[in-house]
């Protein structure tokens, strides 16, 4: 049921009619994303009723007290880069496109963080942050995602886990138009102190605002966020170049930065592997850091291939690498500390039957910005088969997770083995230490496949359901990441299966969503609803 | 090719928005990372080119149909390819070539604005953009002693375009372009008013037909005049015979050179020798249609392929063309020649310049958003110190002055063509 | 009466009534009222805690969690209502289990710092402290109620060292945290490689940060885990001595930017010396030799290399200090000396606590604020003491940078003799009514005890209001230390 003119009038009101539409054309570039083909079978998720453009705080506020005053529906998103981002539960349900919403208000450089509206992308917020010698812990989204949407309100980790951690615990403020309409700023922000804590008076609110996932949009709007900046010891500017006629991915920071050093170690076995992700975090040298697939990229996907076929023709196995190498960047303010740090890595290495190899620097230079600044993601992500898909994941202990990998391996091999997703001759995996693995690790294990060829697709599903079964071998490994947004799709339900074998966790977050949200219109679809219908 | 053949790239479209900014690679200056003029200006998704891909896909699954709205997001778009460098960074689809091929499908169904019908009346009628008068068209060269075309044979024919031939603001450019090859030698000669359009605009607008029409007609003309070398003091008019014919299968038979590749040839050779002092800081504004589309056409026919299991290739392999084999250099070449010219590069530059506004039918049907593109690229080129801008397009030149005339922040603007009489 | 069905629970041995004992337990070193509790119950585990909390909902009987051992400072462990019955969970001393590969410690409420840090050492493992806390300070209140410790750079998180944790919300319901939850036993999640050290919310809320701060309002920790750090083999403590504190910020924010210091934190004479004399003399005597301000760093020789690691931090860090042209580092400064520091920053505060030297009594102002802010809030906090006659000299500072440098924890540690009753009155007046200017001049009591709540939700009235409806989620019937914070 769509908006009534009155209802639309009432919107209209607030942002102008330019700031608005209900025009099927318009909507329907608010309701297709990547995954959406196994998520609702189409391209194509809930068609909004309309979306706005707000441009102000005061602006989503409004909006937000229209919403409950008509009972609409509402979803706010940045860059709308993410699975769930268009997800509405129904079609009475309003986009909020944040694009208008694009500064950043300011970069604390002595006491480091910056504060940002939801529309800056994190490398614009990466290359102001670097003028002063610091830079953002980054997700893989790649340099188009939002900062706030990173920080605040999906999930996601990053390769420079290891340095600065993830998953939220950058988060230093917000200013948080709540599904009421009513605006929450947290910590010394709400206080007008500055947006150096996120935390109190009392117990910290951010539990309420995220915690592994964000809410993805079902709790309101994020209109401010102050996030923790993290030392950066390369240069102010940073210039990528290449030979005049190679296109711009082929171009490369003209070399590593002095103050860094690029390297892929690799290991004799996996568990080797993980053993020296434990012990490269406790040795406090990493700035990124992952075990992870080294792919070739190239140009375009034919040229990947080309590449590919010469490697194993040389002899060279780059699932090798996948399986038991573990790419990273060392940085320091000196050379001292950089040869230390680079003294102990091999050292590490050496103890693990690992060692470096050799790249060239202009592929080191590659690999700073892939694990610096997560250039390289959205191509490894998107372009090769059409889509890409994570599961399982999980954050946990070194150990437990190495076992996760194990299982995780053995689950998927058959499906590449048939072809059905990509074959890299190993399942890719991202695994970071967080916060130099005080924390843990985070691991994501990817498929990448095609959602347009139906065995593909078909495979996917299996492998979902097998994954995220919360009777299957995987329970033990966590609450499936994607929050709630499993409840529209064909896995059923993550929560009302999930809660009762995690001390009952959905109970306290569905009272928190009624709380937060009386009337029920922040869309729950990737979240929680405060009744399960 | 059908709106249906783009079906794939369509559902691939995974939402990055990497076309609304140019590649993250070339972001020096982050107030100048916007690629996409119409996904700056106008803030629905539907403007950039990830929403044409989202509409398209709509259409085709019929959960839309034309509309004002539709109409509008796909129209006020200047067809300057940005979006398509951006995309293809991290993808291998064809976001411009759907742009073509969607104006097409609208121009088919009837879906035309109004101004752009009273553009292409007049193409049909006076067989150029400018709703000239077709005995006009060769009054800029009045007074230049020239071959004519239509009854001698050259070996270079210089082609004016129909901007240069009927903007006589700009008639001092295009015949001092003319001039430096006659007194250079050149064994040159015009078409003078039996010159016709390229064709390349009304393509732009979804007028494929115009294209083919032009393309017939100026394989005959070159043929008939004996022509080796086709010069084009006009960026839009190069890239079209270079790379649209091309395209089109009808691949004019001869060298098709830019003016400032021709001059560079002549001053690289001594022919031309520039020794004037000309004391200014510049900045070279990349036309579109000189630099990232007028990178080679590269023919391919084949099929997808899955290798490594779902890995999507072709075969045989497709070179996709991704903006970076433009012509950038020779023109900043003759720039740097010119004695007393500091050239400062501005932060969107090569196959990542903004756009200045000019095409697509945008200046024609929307005035107001061409002149803000330029706008914004005249702030540009302030901010990087730059007295002059310097383009090497005739619409680049115009839509600059335009909008200055509508109140952009002042700059001196020249052709590179003048530069170069200057400095001779 | 209520009082069998606490025996029911814990055992008759566990409740306790007397009225020496309840007089313990009715007021502390703060300011907050005397409230005497009605009884005070000791459970031995997560099951009796559980049945209390159940009790407490049933009867409308308000619970007051107490983890550590007296003297308690803040007021958090006074009850606010007659009729209250303290949990003491000081008895709950089971360090369950250290895990040195992975650096984390899972621990009950009632172990202290003097209990757990030789238990580590014996491992090859140190607790992340705060600055020489006394020695009944229990590790998981000092956690839960985020004070700093004194390693910045391994502060990553506000909630740092906290992990994970078991508890029991005011509804009577149990829940483990993060890694912990799931649908194994926490012993048959140790068999399958889980140590229960990774904190995030375990799915789209995050229990570890509602339950941080609250002053035992929202549940009761029957366990948690947390970070350890690997011992360092060797210490290289730095001083850097100043006669105004501002010097001192520059070179603060470099290390702290960089995090290559391990311990890093300012203290004024009064504190310094309070810390390393042991009685009123000697501190005076100690406080006249030592200069007004000391930055103190360190460099920890733990990890790999750890004679490298420490040169190459110490040589960075000395090519810092000799840029500032004006400051120099030295493991001696008159009055102390790097040994003297590195005993004191390995263990909790030897006995008499070192706040209570003095003077016998000590109350404290703290918030957050940002570093170089911190000069304005001593010479604020000078000249309201000097308007109380309190004598500002007497006034000890400790500034905590946290969270990796971007905030800063301020400390005012106030010394007086309790005996001296117009003394208390001014102390009162300056831990209350200063704390209230204070908080105009842009101090954020994040922690806020006693009146401070008054002070600090004033200014947070939304962050109050959505406090208050989570408490009616987690504590509807208000069972867990009401009167505290904004309940």
């Amino acid at each position: 049921m769509a908006l009534t003119d009155i209802e639309y009038q009432a919107l209209e009101d607030i942002v102008g009619p330019e700031n608005i539409s209900r025009e099927p054309a318009i909507l329907d570039t608010y309701d297709q994303c990547w995954g959406h083909k196994a998520v609702f079978d189409q391209k194509f998720s809930t068609r909004p009723a309309a979306v706005l453009l707000p441009g102000s705080s005061e602006e989503c506020q409004a909006i937000v007290k229209a919403c409950n005053r008509y009972r609409i529906l509402f979803k706010p998103f940045s860059s709308g880069f993410e699975i769930v981002a268009f997800a509405l539960a129904n079609e009475r349900g309003i986009l909020l496109d944040l694009k208008r919403m694009d500064r950043i208000l300011e970069i604390d450089v002595e006491n480091m963080h910056a504060v940002v509206e939801p529309y800056v992308n994190i490398y614009r917020l990466q290359r102001e942050a670097m003028k002063h010698g610091l830079v953002m812990g980054s997700i893989g989204a790649g340099p188009s995602g939002g900062v706030i949407a990173g920080s605040c309100c999906h999930f996601g980790g990053g390769t420079t886990m290891v340095s600065t951690g993830g998953l939220g615990r950058s988060v230093l403020g917000v200013e948080w138009v709540l599904p009421t309409g009513d605006v929450l700023s947290m910590g010394t922000a709400e206080s007008e102190m500055g947006w150096f804590t996120a935390d109190g008076p009392g117990p910290s609110l951010r539990g309420v605002l995220r915690g592994r996932s964000g809410s993805n949009g079902g709790s309101g709007i994020i209109t401010k966020a102050s996030v923790k900046l993290y030392p950066w010891y390369g240069p102010p500017d940073i210039k990528f170049t290449a030979a005049p006629g190679v296109p711009p991915s082929g171009k490369r920071i003209s070399e590593v930065p002095p103050n860094y050093k690029a390297m892929i170690i690799m290991f004799p076995s996996q568990s080797a592997m993980f053993e020296a992700l434990i012990n490269i975090g406790k040795a406090e040298i990493a700035s990124a850091l992952m075990g992870a697939l080294v792919f070739p990229y190239g140009e375009g996907n034919d040229e990947q291939w080309a590449v590919i076929q010469q490697m194993a023709a040389a002899g060279i196995s780059f699932t090798q690498v996948a399986s038991q190498g573990v790419a990273l960047i060392l940085g320091s303010d000196t050379q001292r500390g950089l040869e230390y740090k680079e003294k102990c890595l091999m050292e590490i290495a050496g103890q693990m039957g690992g060692g470096p190899v050799p790249i060239p620097p202009s592929d080191q230079a590659g690999l700073f910005a892939a694990a610096m600044l997560h250039f390289g993601f959205v191509t490894a992500a998107f372009r090769r088969t059409g889509d890409f898909f994570v599961s399982p994941t999980s954050d946990g202990s070194p150990d437990f997770m190495l076992n996760l990998r194990k299982n995780a391996e053995q689950m998927l091999k058959p499906y590449m083995e048939k072809g059905l997703f990509q074959q890299l001759g190993i399942p890719e995996m991202f695994v970071m230490p967080g916060e130099n693995n005080s924390i843990g690790f985070h691991e994501e294990n990817v498929s990448f496949y095609d959602p347009w060829d139906p065995d593909s697709l078909d495979a996917l599903r299996d492998m979902v359901h097998k994954s995220e079964d919360p009777n299957g071998q995987f329970r033990s490994y966590g609450v499936p990441h994607l929050g709630g947004g499993l409840q529209i799709e064909w896995v059923s339900h993550v929560h009302q299966n999930f809660g009762p074998i995690y001390d009952n966790y959905d109970k306290w977050m569905r009272s928190i969503k009624g709380m937060l949200d009386p009337n029920g219109v922040g869309d729950w679809s990737a979240y929680i609803p405060a009744i399960f219908p | 090719m059908a709106l249906k053949d783009f079906e794939h790239d369509m559902q691939r479209c995974s939402r990055c928005s990497y076309c609304k900014w140019i590649p993250f690679e070339n972001q020096q200056n982050m107030d100048f990372i916007k690629g996409c003029p119409s996904a700056a200006r106008y803030n629905f998704h539907a403007y950039a080119a990830s929403g044409k891909w989202n509409m398209s896909y709509a259409f085709l699954n019929e959960r839309i149909d034309h509309s004002d709205a539709f109409q509008d997001a796909v129209y006020r778009c200047m067809m300057d390819g940005c979006c398509d460098v951006s995309c293809k960074t991290v993808q291998d689809i064809e976001p411009l070539q759907l742009m073509y091929e969607l104006r097409k499908k609208f121009v088919e169904d009837g879906q035309i604005l109004p101004e752009h019908m009273l553009t292409i009346d007049g193409l049909k009628k006076e067989d150029n953009m400018m709703q000239g008068k077709k005995v006009d068209r060769g009054k800029w060269a009045k007074g230049i002693k020239v071959k004519d075309l239509t009854k001698e044979k050259a070996k270079v024919a210089f082609h004016a375009g129909c901007r240069y031939s009927y903007d006589e603001e700009l008639w001092p450019i295009v015949r001092g372009a003319l001039q430096i090859l006659i007194d250079a030698g050149v064994d040159v000669g015009i078409w003078g008013k039996d010159e016709v359009c390229c064709g390349g605009r009304a393509e732009s607008m979804g007028f494929a037909g115009e294209l083919t029409k032009y393309a017939d007609h100026t394989l005959e003309a070159l043929k008939a005049a004996g022509v080796e070398t086709l010069v084009n003091p006009c960026s839009d008019c190069y890239q079209c015979y270079k790379v649209e014919y091309d395209k089109i299968g009808k691949k004019p038979p001869v060298e098709v050179l830019h003016i400032t590749e021709y001059l560079h040839r002549l001053i690289q050779d001594g022919t031309i020798k520039l020794t004037k002092q000309v004391p200014l800081t510049v900045t070279y504004h990349d036309p579109c249609h000189l630099g990232r589309l007028a990178e080679p056409w590269v023919h391919w026919e084949g099929k997808e392929v899955k290798v490594m299991g779902q890995m999507i290739c072709h075969e045989p392999p497709k070179q996709f063309r991704r903006g970076a084999r433009g012509v950038y250099d020779i023109p900043r070449e003759v720039i740097k020649s010119i004695p007393g010219v500091r050239l400062v590069e501005m932060y969107r530059n090569r196959e990542s310049a903004w756009c200045c506004g000019a095409g697509g039918g945008v200046k024609d049907a929307y005035p107001e958003f061409a002149n803000w593109t330029a706008g914004e690229r005249i702030r540009e080129a302030k901010a990087v110190g730059a007295k002059a801008l310097v383009s090497a397009c005739g619409w680049c030149r115009r839509n600059f002055m335009d909008a200055m005339e509508d109140g952009a922040a002042r700059i001196e603007v020249y052709d590179i063509i003048e530069l170069v009489q200057k400095a001779m | 009466m209520e009082k069998s069905d606490l025996v029911k629970i814990v055992g008759s041995n566990n409740v306790l009534d007397s009225p020496s004992i309840l007089e313990e337990y009715a007021c502390d070193m703060s300011f907050v009222p005397r409230v005497r509790p009605m009884c005070v119950v000791r459970p031995g585990n997560a099951e009796q805690v559980q049945s209390i909390v159940r009790w407490a909902n049933e009867t409308g009987t308000p619970l007051v969690p107490v983890s550590s051992g007296p003297p308690h400072f803040r007021g958090d462990t006074v009850p606010r209502m007659g009729g209250s019955v303290i949990v003491d969970l000081s008895h709950m001393k089971k360090i369950v289990r250290i895990d040195t590969r992975n650096r984390v410690a899972m621990v009950e409420p009632g172990v202290t710092f003097s209990e757990l840090q030789p238990e580590l050492e014996k491992v090859g493992l140190s607790a992340y402290m705060p600055l020489c806390p006394r020695g009944s300070k229990s590790v998981v209140g000092s956690m839960l109620e985020r004070e700093p410790i004194t390693m910045p750079a391994h502060h990553w998180d506000s909630t740092d060292p906290f992990l994970c944790a078991e508890l029991i919300y005011g509804t009577g319901d149990a829940m483990r945290t993060g890694e912990a939850a799931g649908p194994e036993t926490t012993e048959e999640q140790w068999k399958i490689g889980k140590s229960q050290m990774t904190p995030f919310g375990l799915s789209q809320m995050d229990e570890n940060k509602i339950i941080s701060g609250a002053q035992g309002t929202i549940g009761i920790i029957t366990w948690a885990t947390m970070k350890c750090r690997m011992a360092s083999k060797f210490s290289r403590i730095l001083m850097i001595p100043s006669e105004n504190i501002t010097p001192l910020f520059n070179l603060s924010y470099q290390v702290l930017r960089t995090r290559q210091c391990d311990h890093c934190f300012i203290l004024n004479d009064l504190n310094l010396a309070s810390l390393l004399a042991r009685d009123p003399g000697e501190i005076k005597a100690l406080r006249d030799v030592l200069p007004p301000w000391v930055l103190v760093v360190s460099f920890e020789g733990n990890g790999y290399l750890p004679e490298d690691k420490v040169a190459w931090q110490e040589a960075d860090f000395r090519d810092i200090v000799a840029h500032t042209g004006d400051l120099s580092a030295d493991d001696t400064i008159p009055g102390a000396t790097a040994e003297d520091l590195s005993r004191m920053l390995s263990r909790p505060s030897d006995e008499p606590y070192w706040k209570l030297r003095y003077k016998g009594g000590c109350s404290d102002i703290f918030f957050l604020t940002t570093l170089r802010k911190t000069a304005e809030f001593v010479a604020a906090m000078a000249g309201m003491a000097q308007s109380r006659r309190f004598v500002p000299s007497d006034i000890g500072v400790y500034i905590q940078p946290v969270v990796q440098g971007t905030g800063c924890h301020c400390e005012f540690d106030l010394f007086y003799n309790p005996g001296n009753a117009a003394e208390t009155e001014r102390v009162k007046w300056l831990v209350t009514e200063g704390a209230a200017s204070l908080a105009n001049m842009g101090a954020f009591f994040s922690r806020p005890y006693g009146a401070w709540a008054k002070v600090a939700y004033g200014r947070a009235v939304e962050t109050a209001t959505m406090q208050r409806k989570l408490k009616k989620i987690f504590d509807p019937k208000d069972v867990l230390n009401p009167g505290q914070l904004c309940f």
